[in-house]
């Protein structure tokens, strides 16, 4: 299998773009379903195959402008972007997502170079562990909102935070009109920073930059997720930039991608009209959740190539194969479920029927 | 019979007035204290839900439907009442509160900011600063409470009848004007607005009783009223539990039918006259049809009507409930012969046919009354004008053009003439041609693309193999300009494809 460009880009064979479309579909099936991410199963999907995680991580930001440009059209139609409060927090996104692409380049840069390890094991190893302890903190919660909002005093998502900051007053405080909230700059500075850094780093920003919209700024859900797609659009348009500068996008998977994701967002959002609230959330976490163990599972290959634990190479195979079986298993079971909700509810929509009952 | 509801924030003036508008009516004062006990006793938590919606956090679905049953309380409670007797309630959603009658007189009590604050500085013994503070407050607290619960602006003038100020009037003689505009022929009962109350009360008490169950305590529904014909719609996921709302509603006492619609959205139709065999409605069935959607329906009628009369689509097909005393007979015997001759009978059989009938209004004044008499607070997806400014034959384009410009600021949603139905949400001619040539231009980008990957990719890595700096510079702006090239190209193949299949 020859690869392109001294080994930076892997050989395209129809193979591999079936595997890359179908990781494009799947995500996009969670992403429109769930409303955000789908990055979590993609940018993982695609190290899987063989692409470097710095250039898994470009692709797939260019992959997230496009389709939250077209997304957020649609939200912007039904009046769910607030653009003051996406645009104040791209403010620090874009400072973030160049950071991200700073530490990643010395992580890319910096390994494989006389310790014995393969190029880009260090910014490999780098994405997983944030990978993992981002996502396994959002999956958990979610999980335990779930259990929690099952007792009926359970009044929806926790507000301690938003209660906390309100406390705080910390000045200035500025008033965001489509979400009816005031919040102090700094805290949206912040949270721009962070969820920018994170989409920079492993694509997945809408993880943070919805709950943050929620639980910190106590923004409505739909005004959280339209306005996170909007600010997406510009995080991508970013960090596409810079990726795109350092020349480490791979424009081939970036039109995989959207081969399949494209269809996906659009069963996975047909979805949610049919599917109920807490369904959505319990399957969004499974789906993570084993998304987490996947990368943790792939793990020791990094650590390994790195030489920082002393394993057989030959077991990298293995771990990499049992890493690819868990995000697949986990990926194709969830689109599938939603899949099945859909075409059962596609099928259903014809069977239902308005109920008359006249003459009491 | 008299109804007046006063607006009002947290200065003593309002409830002084009420009390003595109640005392010069010889009627009940109810407060909004008075509902909100009642209700907590009655098992609604109004408390959580004031928390929540004060400290702003976010409605879940099941607080979405704690909301809707504290203002059916809120309706059943007043409208009880009002049927029987005058009243005077007071409450910071005063003028919210009995929505769609025209008989209610809703007033806005205010005072000056220095005023309320050397008041609560003294009432609360506390420094003129804090109560500033606190005023300021109580006014942002109510203002999200009526944004949140009824979506929209406390202080917007036009839901007010009258705003009385305590600068320059006293308690005494504004609930002595208050009693005499009260008294006055638009604010007294009529045989039209005393069913409208009825109606009001119905779908109150139904909305309750489904609320009140254990197996549909925590079904999203939303249920309308008319003579007695009860409307109900559901959403889709809910089929198996609302099997249970005939049953329940069955002890609900004033109910003569139900129309039970499943719909996971609402489209609300506007016209003057009705076609139901023209292409343009076809198309509206077929849309209510792919999206699982209730159709509201309103007629508009040029001649100024006293009210929007909310009904069902079973009056229509039912027979005449008893009871409704001779003028309401001959005014609905005109109404009916007016509305049948503009083809709104022949419009709502075809939805209740095709399971998509959601609830249908009369208005009067036009389309202008349109914009004044469907409240914001009203949930659509999509809102569909037919045919409008029909007199109006040259200028009737752009009326209609600003008209549906009006509607979209107004309920902030997708607004469309019927003629545009077919070209924006259904497969046609436009879309096929859309759908072959998105997918010929997306074979051409990908052809192209994947037979010289290794010149693209080479091209691509500028960045990572010294490249110069317009090398650089040349990729970046590629890929800047050729990924939402791609997006859309793909975007739009797969749009119309699903649109053709009927998956939307």
């Amino acid at each position: 299998m020859s690869e392109l460009v001294g080994g930076l880009f892997i050989h395209m064979s129809w193979s591999v773009a079936l595997q890359v479309a179908l990781l494009g579909m799947i995500g996009g099936i969670l992403s429109g379903f769930i409303g955000s991410g789908g990055a979590f199963f993609m940018t993982p999907g695609m190290m899987n195959l063989g692409v470097m995680g710095p250039m898994a991580v470009a692709s797939n930001i260019t992959h997230k402008f496009g389709k939250a440009m077209v997304g957020s059209k649609k939200h912007g139609e039904m009046g769910n972007v607030d653009k003051k409060l996406s645009i104040i927090m791209l403010i620090t996104a874009a400072v973030g997502i160049r950071l991200a692409v700073w530490v990643m380049k010395l992580l890319f840069a910096g390994a494989g170079d006389g310790h014995g390890g393969a190029k880009g094991a260090g910014a490999n190893l780098y994405i997983s562990l944030v990978f993992v302890i981002i996502l396994a903190v959002v999956s958990l919660s979610m999980l335990r909102d779930i259990v929690s909002s099952r007792k009926k005093e359970e009044t929806g998502p926790s507000t301690k935070i938003v209660d906390f900051l309100a406390r705080l007053k910390l000045p200035p405080t500025i008033y965001f009109p489509v979400a009816d909230v005031n919040v102090s700059l700094w805290v949206v500075l912040i949270c721009g920073l962070a969820t920018g850094y994170l989409a920079g780093t492993i694509g997945v920003g809408g993880f943070i930059g919805v709950p943050a919209m929620i639980y910190v700024f106590g923004v409505p859900a739909a005004v959280a997720a339209g306005s996170e797609l909007y600010l997406a659009m510009f995080m991508g348009l970013w960090g596409a930039l810079n990726y795109a500068w350092e020349g480490m996008v791979d424009i081939r998977l970036t039109m995989i991608l959207y081969s399949g994701s494209l269809l996906g967002v659009y069963l996975g959002a047909y979805g949610t009209k049919v599917v109920k609230e807490v369904v959505i959330r319990a399957v969004t976490s499974i789906i993570i959740i084993l998304c987490v163990l996947s990368r943790m599972v792939a793990t020791p290959a990094y650590l390994q190539q790195l030489g920082l634990i002393n394993t057989d190479p030959a077991w990298n195979t293995w771990f990499n194969l049992a890493s690819k079986i868990l995000l697949y298993v986990s990926g194709t079971t969830g689109a599938l479920l939603i899949l099945f909700f859909v075409l059962r509810a596609y099928w259903k929509r014809r069977k239902i029927e308005a109920s008359l009952t006249l003459g009491r | 019979m008299q109804i007046v509801c006063i607006s009002r924030g947290s200065y003593d003036y309002s409830k002084t007035l009420a009390e003595k508008l109640a005392g010069k009516l010889g009627c009940a004062c109810i407060s909004r204290e008075m509902i909100t006990d009642t209700a907590t006793d009655f098992g609604i938590p109004v408390g959580r839900l004031e928390v929540a919606v004060l400290k702003n956090r976010p409605i879940t679905e099941g607080m979405a439907i704690e909301v809707d049953l504290f203002k059916a309380f809120v309706t059943t409670y007043l409208c009880e009442r009002a049927l029987n007797e005058s009243l005077v309630y007071h409450g910071r959603t005063g003028h919210l509160v009995l929505p769609g009658l025209s008989h209610v007189l809703r007033v806005r009590a205010i005072a000056e900011m220095d005023a309320r604050v050397k008041n609560s500085a003294e009432r609360m013994n506390i420094s003129w600063e804090k109560a500033k503070q606190y005023n300021v407050q109580v006014d942002e607290d109510i203002r999200r409470w009526v944004r949140r619960l009824y979506n929209v602006d406390w202080d917007d003038p036009s839901l007010y009848d009258m705003t009385i100020s305590a600068s320059h009037l006293s308690e005494e003689n504004a609930a002595a004007i208050l009693m005499n505009m009260a008294q006055m022929p638009e604010f007294t009962i009529t045989p039209a607005s005393r069913q409208a109350l009825q109606d009001l009360l119905l779908a109150a008490r139904c909305r309750l009783a489904i609320g009140m169950e254990t197996g549909t305590q925590d079904l999203k529904v939303s249920v309308q009223a008319r003579k007695g014909e009860v409307s109900v719609t559901y959403p889709p996921q809910e089929e198996r539990r609302a099997k249970e709302i005939p049953r329940i509603l069955g002890q609900v006492p004033g109910m003569q039918s139900l129309v039970c619609t499943v719909a996971s959205s609402n489209i609300l139709y506007v016209a003057e006259t009705f076609q139901a065999e023209s292409p343009e409605f076809t198309h509206l069935v077929e849309i209510a049809e792919k999206w699982n959607a209730a159709v509201d329906v309103v007629h508009l009628s040029s001649e100024a009507a006293p009210e929007a009369e909310p009904e069902s689509a079973a009056p229509l097909l039912a027979a005449k409930s008893a009871g409704d005393g001779g003028i309401l007979d001959d005014r609905d015997a005109g109404q009916a012969q007016r509305i049948k001759k503009e083809g709104v009978p022949e419009v709502m059989d075809k939805l209740i046919q095709a399971g998509r009938a959601g609830k249908l209004r009369n208005i009067g004044g036009g389309p202008a009354g349109l914009v004044t008499q469907i409240p914001k607070t009203e949930s659509y997806n999509l809102i569909v004008v037919g045919e409008v400014f029909a007199e109006k034959k040259l200028s009737k384009q752009r009326l209609k053009r600003d008209f549906l410009s009006l509607l979209a600021d107004k309920f902030r949603v997708p607004v469309l003439g019927t003629e545009d139905l077919k070209s924006q949400y259904l497969f046609g001619p436009r879309q096929l041609v859309s759908l072959i040539g998105s997918l010929a231009l997306a074979i051409v980008i990908y052809a192209l693309a994947f037979t010289n990957q290794e010149p693209v990719m080479k091209f691509m890595a500028a960045g990572q193999t010294h490249g110069s700096f317009g090398a650089k510079v040349a990729a970046t702006v590629f890929v800047l300009a050729f990924t939402p090239i791609v997006a859309f190209t793909v975007g739009a193949f797969y749009k119309n494809l699903l649109k053709l299949l009927k998956i939307e």
